[in-house]
């Protein structure tokens, strides 16, 4: 039977009765009923089934326990709290709400919830009205005997721009980080110096024999060797000599000794013979010094200054220059020829 | 030149004390052909007062090097081969009962001697290597309840084949640290070959002749001891030292996990004494970091343990020494 034909002969006249008589039950001074939204629901809809007690507010009533179903055919999707009024007659007025559903159609019957409670010493009753939900399956029965049918391909529904306005923010930030990845890839790729010089500038290297020229104008300052400081003037002279060679001619000087800086200086072109002699015995002299106690004359501590400003001097490299220098000379030296030929 | 006294004297005395250097060299020469690095090794190890352990292959001349020192020297000298079934009693001696005397008498061993070959070192047990370590260290034997000290100079040369290791007994790092130079042995150069083998066609066997007695070694070592030293190469030698110990320290990170152990106080020593001998042997009153350099493979390549990640990499202590030569900064 379907649920049109069920609802229209037999279920209607009961339903109406129900109407008329509340599910009400009154015992002393309690009071309680239930009540549905609609005595009628779709297979699968939902809706409220209420609980209303009115009780002195010195009574303790105990709900009955409703955990997940109310009958085998309807289901407790979510129940309220009690919502609790204080009345101005010393009374409570509590209700409850539960959720229910039903997947099973037909005539369900809900029976009487009871509620206990002491009054004084009698322990009494209090019950609610039974009721009746009608399920009903709107959907036409499926016959078998018809043959059998694909499921239902899923709406295609058309897409507006419209929709995506919710998500403005969301598009407007990725957009902006988009930007500002591809931006900094781009500065990234075509940047002329390192980014770590972009945050830590560097001072730019001085050329070596600017650095030794200044080093060995320094330990002349100081006037070491005048003032017995011997060892330590042969130390920083040798030192200064090293550091320069090494950047200068690019081998290790500072972790060589004397023997093996002159075997390393014989592959080296050196603008002057002399310069290899003078080296050796500035080397070999500060050798002497620093290793054997001796204390050289003070000709010869003024000799190998001379020597190691010599040795910087004639085999300093000289800065090649740069394309704009380069160019702006000539633009300068154009000019010039102009110059010249206007007056 | 206003040179200061102390290293005027000491100058002049060097070069007096060690006249005997050039001799010895020529004569060495003589009878062994090539091997410069070896000559100038049982140099060094003789005037420092430090024994010698050599690592070769047979046939580089290393018994006819100490036989010949030992000639040169005026000293007694004595080969032991290291054998599995060696004893202790049979290296310091022991003490025999004599019917005619009706007593035990001292029966003195081979150690008793001024130059001693510990051929095959490793081929003795632990009992024997030991009780040779020992004489080595305290220069003195005790056999029964007696203690007989050892002749002076007494200079121990161990011989170690780097092939044949089956069957042997490798020396502990404890022992191999009392060694004061480990003398890595090569193959001579081909014109050196070419006389060696000339020499044994003709059986022309050229002989080194005595030119110097015990005593003149002992006086010589005395000498090598004044050799002076400066402040600044002390400096260099423990930074040298420092740096097996502590690579990260001098730009070695990547020989942090290579080394599993670095090389000991007595590494150091060994290193000032051999250098100054080195300074002797050229003959100058002062240590120079040429010295240090020249001596500081022989002195380190036993001092340096090596990790499994070195060994798994093919990295040598010879690499680490001179990696650290490159970069320890010349004073």
């Amino acid at each position: 039977m379907t649920g049109k034909k069920l609802l229209n002969a037999k279920i209607l006249p009961a339903l109406l009765l129900m109407f008329i008589f509340p599910a009400i039950h009154i015992a002393q001074n309690v009071t309680v009923s239930a009540k549905l939204d609609s005595t009628l629901m779709v297979i699968g809809g939902q809706m409220d089934f209420t609980i209303e007690i009115s009780q002195p507010d010195n009574i303790q009533l105990a709900f009955p326990n409703i955990s997940d179903t109310i009958t085998k055919n309807i289901e407790v999707v979510r129940e309220s709290r009690p919502d609790t009024t204080h009345l101005d007659n010393q009374r409570l007025a509590i209700t409850k709400r539960y959720r229910i559903t039903s997947f099973d159609s037909g005539l369900h019957y809900i029976p009487p919830l009871r509620f206990e409670y002491m009054e004084g010493e009698l322990a009494r009753r209090a019950e609610t009205q039974s009721s009746a939900l009608l399920v009903v399956n709107p959907f036409t029965e499926v016959d078998p005997s018809k043959g059998f049918f694909d499921i239902k391909l899923p709406f295609n529904l058309p897409f507006l721009l419209s929709e995506l306005w919710r998500f403005k923010y969301w598009i407007l930030s990725i957009l902006i980080i988009g930007l500002l990845a591809y931006f900094g890839y781009y500065f990234y790729k075509k940047r002329e110096i390192p980014v770590k010089e972009i945050f830590f500038p560097t001072k730019p290297k001085e050329p070596p024999h600017i650095m030794a020229l200044k080093s060995l104008d320094k330990i002349k300052s100081e006037k070491l060797w005048q003032s017995g400081q011997v060892k330590s003037y042969y130390s920083q002279l040798t030192d200064t000599l090293r550091r320069y060679m090494e950047d200068r001619y690019n081998f290790p000087a500072m972790e060589q000794t004397t023997g093996e800086i002159m075997s390393a200086l014989k592959y080296q072109e050196l603008p002057d013979k002399n310069l290899f002699h003078k080296m050796e015995t500035v080397l070999s002299t500060a050798d002497l010094a620093k290793f054997a106690k001796y204390e050289p004359l003070p000709d010869e501590n003024d000799n190998c200054l001379i020597s190691a400003y010599f040795f910087v001097n004639q085999t300093k490299e000289e800065p090649v220059p740069t394309r704009e220098a380069l160019e702006k000379e000539l633009k300068e030296a154009s000019s010039e020829d102009k110059q010249e030929e206007r007056d | 030149m206003n040179q200061t006294v102390d290293i005027k004297e000491l100058n002049e005395r060097i070069k007096q004390e060690s006249s005997f250097v050039d001799l010895l060299t020529i004569e060495m020469n003589k009878v062994i052909v090539g091997q410069k690095h070896l000559v100038e090794s049982l140099l060094t190890g003789l005037l420092s007062d430090g024994h010698i352990l050599l690592e070769g292959v047979p046939g580089l001349a290393k018994t006819l090097a100490i036989n010949t020192l030992a000639s040169i020297v005026d000293a007694k000298f004595s080969r032991i081969q290291f054998t599995p079934d060696l004893l202790p009693a049979d290296l310091l001696g022991t003490m025999i009962y004599s019917q005619k005397n009706e007593e035990f008498v001292v029966k003195k061993g081979p150690l008793f001697t001024n130059f001693v070959l510990a051929d095959e070192i490793n081929r003795a047990p632990a009992k024997v290597q030991s009780a040779l370590l020992e004489a080595m260290q305290e220069r003195q034997v005790t056999i029964g309840d007696k203690t007989y000290k050892l002749p002076e100079p007494f200079l121990v040369l161990a011989t170690q084949n780097p092939i044949e290791q089956e069957g042997t007994y490798p020396l502990p790092e404890a022992q191999v640290d009392r060694f004061m130079l480990k003398v890595v042995i090569s193959y001579p150069q081909k014109n050196e070959e070419q006389e060696i083998i000339r020499h044994n066609l003709a059986q022309t066997f050229p002989k080194a002749s005595t030119i110097l007695k015990p005593d003149d070694i002992i006086r010589a070592r005395k000498v090598v001891k004044d050799v002076y030293m400066d402040e600044k190469i002390e400096k260099y030698i423990v930074d040298i030292v420092f740096s097996t110990r502590f690579p990260e320290n001098y730009k070695l990170e990547k020989y942090k996990d290579m080394i599993s152990y670095g090389a000991s106080p007595r590494a150091s020593i060994s290193l000032a004494m051999a250098s100054k001998a080195y300074a002797f042997i050229k003959r100058r009153g002062y240590v120079i970091p040429e010295d240090v350099r020249a001596v500081c493979h022989d002195v380190m390549r036993h001092r340096i343990g090596l990790s499994y990640e070195a060994e798994a990499n093919n990295i040598t202590s010879e690499e680490i020494i001179s990696e650290i030569l490159n970069t320890v900064e010349v004073p």
